[in-house]
């Protein structure tokens, strides 16, 4: 079999990122240059000027406020809406009688635009970081919920049956079979969760706020400094693709037993 | 249709039941059991008034075709079900619920998929209080013992068929209940893996002689295993017969169909067989 040294071969890892650093340069240099004669800088800004503002953000102390009070509003509302929405999964999955008084509540709860609270914040919470940590932890919490109570109660009965039979207790089975027999579930939750978990805390932000990433993209927009804008958006961005890294690293390293030996299409196949 | 059935025991003991040390004749009896299962408004007897005696150390296979009822009689031996008539005892003692004393190799391996080989192997000792050190020279100790060795910290989903199912198999043997359940251990394996492990199962437990209850469709498994062959019919579920193995152990398993006694039983059981086989699937 001859080796195609092909421009456009899907398997060859150089021939991917050859064509990925192509695409971006590409982009990029239609932006720049396109930017005052294609389209209107007032609308798409440029790369330049927009790379300009980061850097001026990025010496600007007022920066590192903001980044560090949505990051605060971030990391409690993921925490807090992580916790309690574990917490309530496993509850409710433990006990029937709850899960049946509670479950058309929740799904009332849950089916509430989050933005439509963002006007009620001010009256519950005032303009500070209360508000924004709320919005955040509804969103993590509902997502959490529902994943743990459906990943604990997919628990395979057989595997539950097995350990019954030798010899373990009711706490055992809990803790040892359905709680990691939920896991995967779980994680799954958590992953899902940090984009949700940034986003109430951001709209939480434009709504409600004088401080935070969010406020701060908010006063460029509105001040029709849209080059400024899209840095902003781009920090977020930055932001969300290490959190998204971290959590995939964390993945492959506690969750490597799910796929098992790298050959997962052909081995679906077999028993 | 009820058939009462003594199972002679296995092995050279010739004492009477009631004397103490020896095997019991009636180690595990099962007393009038039947069952039925009611699901959205149809009851269907999955098994029928059946009598069976079990002595100690024997291996009993059960044999039928689907439907006979030969899963739902491990259920209830194993207490994951309750008969809705008759009772079960073991030793003298009736058999409620779930019983250490009673092990269960299903026939999916259900190895816990989060955790590594040694430590699913482990996993009974573990629930035990048994301490770490003593629990993972266990589990080496038998997975040397079905050629597992070095696979210790694989997981399920890295390990083949029939290394799962010699996992689920050691599970079980690990913590020596007296007496064992297994649900066609070996159907969904490889006829040359399915003949290996055969051997080694019958090696393993001339070591422990533990009362095994093994249920198989396939008649030349169920004829090479046993001390006892116990034919089973379907519509409705039942034990239709009983045969006595007399083949000396230990077997040659990869010889025993030219056993002239193999042939005979084999003939015997297999009209029978084909009969129920044939009215399952009518």
């Amino acid at each position: 079999m001859t080796t195609r040294p092909s421009l456009f071969d899907p398997d060859s890892a150089r021939a991917v990122f050859i064509g990925r650093l192509l695409l971006a340069v590409s982009v990029l240099l239609l932006w720049q240059f396109g930017a005052g004669h294609l389209f209107d800088i007032f609308f798409f800004g440029k790369p330049s000027l927009i790379a300009v503002s980061i850097f001026t953000d990025i010496r600007d102390p007022g920066f590192y406020r903001d980044l560090g009070v949505t990051g605060m509003e971030f990391g409690m509302g993921y925490v807090i809406g992580g916790f309690t929405g574990i917490a309530s999964g496993v509850l409710l999955a433990r006990w029937k009688y709850l899960a049946k008084l509670a479950d058309p509540f929740l799904l009332a709860l849950n089916s509430i635009p989050r933005i439509a609270l963002a006007p009620m914040l001010i009256v519950w919470f005032g303009i500070g970081m209360s508000s924004k940590v709320f919005l955040s932890a509804t969103l993590v919490f509902f997502i959490m919920f529902f994943n743990t109570l459906s990943g604990i109660r997919s628990v395979s009965p057989a595997l539950c049956s097995v350990a019954k039979i030798q010899g373990a207790t009711q706490w055992q089975i809990f803790t040892k079979i359905m709680l990691p027999s939920a896991s995967s579930w779980i994680f799954t939750g958590l992953k899902m969760s940090l984009p949700f978990a940034l986003v109430g805390v951001i709209i939480g932000e434009f709504m409600v706020s004088s401080v935070g990433l969010g406020y701060r993209l908010n006063a460029y927009a509105t001040a029709y400094n849209t080059s400024a804008a899209l840095g902003m958006i781009m920090i977020m961005m930055i932001i969300m693709m290490l959190l998204t890294w971290g959590a995939n690293a964390l993945d492959a390293r506690l969750m490597g037993w799910r796929d098992g030996g790298g050959d997962g299409a052909a081995a679906a196949l077999k028993a | 249709m009820t058939s009462t059935i003594a199972a002679a025991t296995a092995g050279a003991s010739t004492a009477s039941p009631s004397t103490p040390g020896s095997p019991a004749a009636d180690y595990l009896v099962l007393n009038n059991i039947a069952k039925t299962f009611v699901a959205r408004g149809n009851a269907t007897t999955a098994l029928s008034a059946t009598n069976l005696t079990i002595g100690q150390g024997q291996f009993v296979t059960l044999v039928g075709p689907s439907g006979c009822g030969k899963s739902t009689l491990l259920n209830l031996v194993a207490g994951l079900i309750e008969p809705t008539e008759g009772t079960i005892t073991l030793g003298g003692a009736p058999v409620r619920g779930t019983d250490r004393r009673i092990g269960y190799v299903t026939q999916a391996d259900n190895l816990l998929p989060w955790r590594t080989l040694r430590d699913n192997v482990a996993f009974p000792l573990e629930l035990a209080g048994v301490p770490v050190a003593e629990r993972r020279e266990r589990a080496e100790f038998w997975m040397h013992r079905v050629g597992l060795s070095g696979f210790g910290d694989a997981y399920p989903s890295e390990l083949s068929g029939g290394m799962r199912q010699r996992g689920n198999i050691i599970r079980t043997l690990i913590y020596g209940p007296p007496v064992i359940l297994m649900d066609e251990p070996f159907g969904p394996l490889d006829a040359q893996t399915r003949i290996v492990l055969q051997d080694l199962l019958l090696s393993i437990w001339e070591e422990s002689r533990s009362t095994v209850l093994f249920v198989t469709h396939d008649l030349s498994e169920a004829i090479s295993l046993a001390d006892q062959v116990v034919l089973m019919g379907t519509k409705p579920g039942r034990v239709i017969r009983c045969e006595e193995v007399g083949i000396e152990r230990p077997r040659d398993i990869f010889q025993i169909h030219e056993h002239p006694v193999y042939r005979r039983l084999y003939k015997q059981i297999w009209n029978d067989l084909g009969a129920q086989v044939r009215k399952a699937v009518e």
